[in-house]
């Protein structure tokens, strides 16, 4: 199974990262760890977690094809 | 295709650099036909030269999340139709990439029957966009330099 990360805003620029694929990964707590691993820097910034379009606070499952988002807050308008 | 057709140009509710008078004169002869409403309620986000630690911005790169975009607005425009039912339609415009200071960056235009739910409606529809649309900028100062707003 394989999970598409995607990072916005200041973390598309600290991790020089637009989008990176996560093969075998369980649930978003594990995500969060194997993301860390690869770009320790995000741990500095203040984001939310989407799951499919939809921001989550709780750690869930993840399935194949799953698109995880790493959002700063947002500043629109 | 003509490349300056509006439904060309704006792609689920985002428009690439800023929202020029052009786009928005066609968003709005879009309303002429109506005959169900009695008032248009327009809000136009434009780029402030805002002077920051003594350099000036000159402009404001946005970045979105286009999927996630699609879905909030479209849930912002249902959550504005059910709480004011004398809304009619509801048009939202964001723009991605550079826009210099000057230029407008987002248009929502709210239409219903009565003026007072138009202009309420429009101004709960530009606050819930700026809680909930997934849009980022980036401040470009006039030597160059930027900063990510918070």
């Amino acid at each position: 199974m394989e999970v598409k990360v995607l990072f916005f805003g200041v973390l598309a620029e600290v991790t020089g990262a637009d989008c990176k694929h996560y093969r075998e990964v369980k649930s978003i707590g594990e995500l969060r760890l194997r993301i860390q691993d690869d770009f320790p820097e995000v741990v500095h910034y203040n984001f939310r977690v989407s799951l499919n379009n939809e921001i989550i606070n709780n750690d869930l499952i993840l399935n194949d094809g799953d698109e995880v988002a790493l959002m700063p807050p947002f500043a629109g308008g | 295709m003509d490349s300056n057709n509006l439904y060309t140009m704006v792609m689920n509710y985002l428009i690439i650099g800023p929202i020029t008078q052009k786009v928005i004169s066609q968003l709005m002869e879009k309303m002429g036909g109506k005959t169900d409403s009695g008032g248009h309620s327009l809000f136009l986000g434009q780029v402030r030269a805002d002077e920051i630690n003594r350099k000036k911005v000159k402009a404001i790169e946005y970045s979105a999340y286009e999927g996630m975009v699609k879905a909030e607005a479209d849930k912002i425009k249902e959550t504005i139709l059910s709480e004011f039912a004398d809304t009619k339609t509801i048009d939202i415009v964001h723009s991605t990439g550079i826009v210099k200071a000057g230029e407008f960056s987002l248009f929502v235009l709210v239409s219903a029957g009565h003026r007072h739910q138009a202009i309420q409606a429009c101004s709960k529809t530009v606050e819930l966009i700026k809680e909930k649309l997934p849009v980022w900028k980036k401040e470009i100062f006039d030597d160059d330099s930027y900063e990510w707003k918070r």
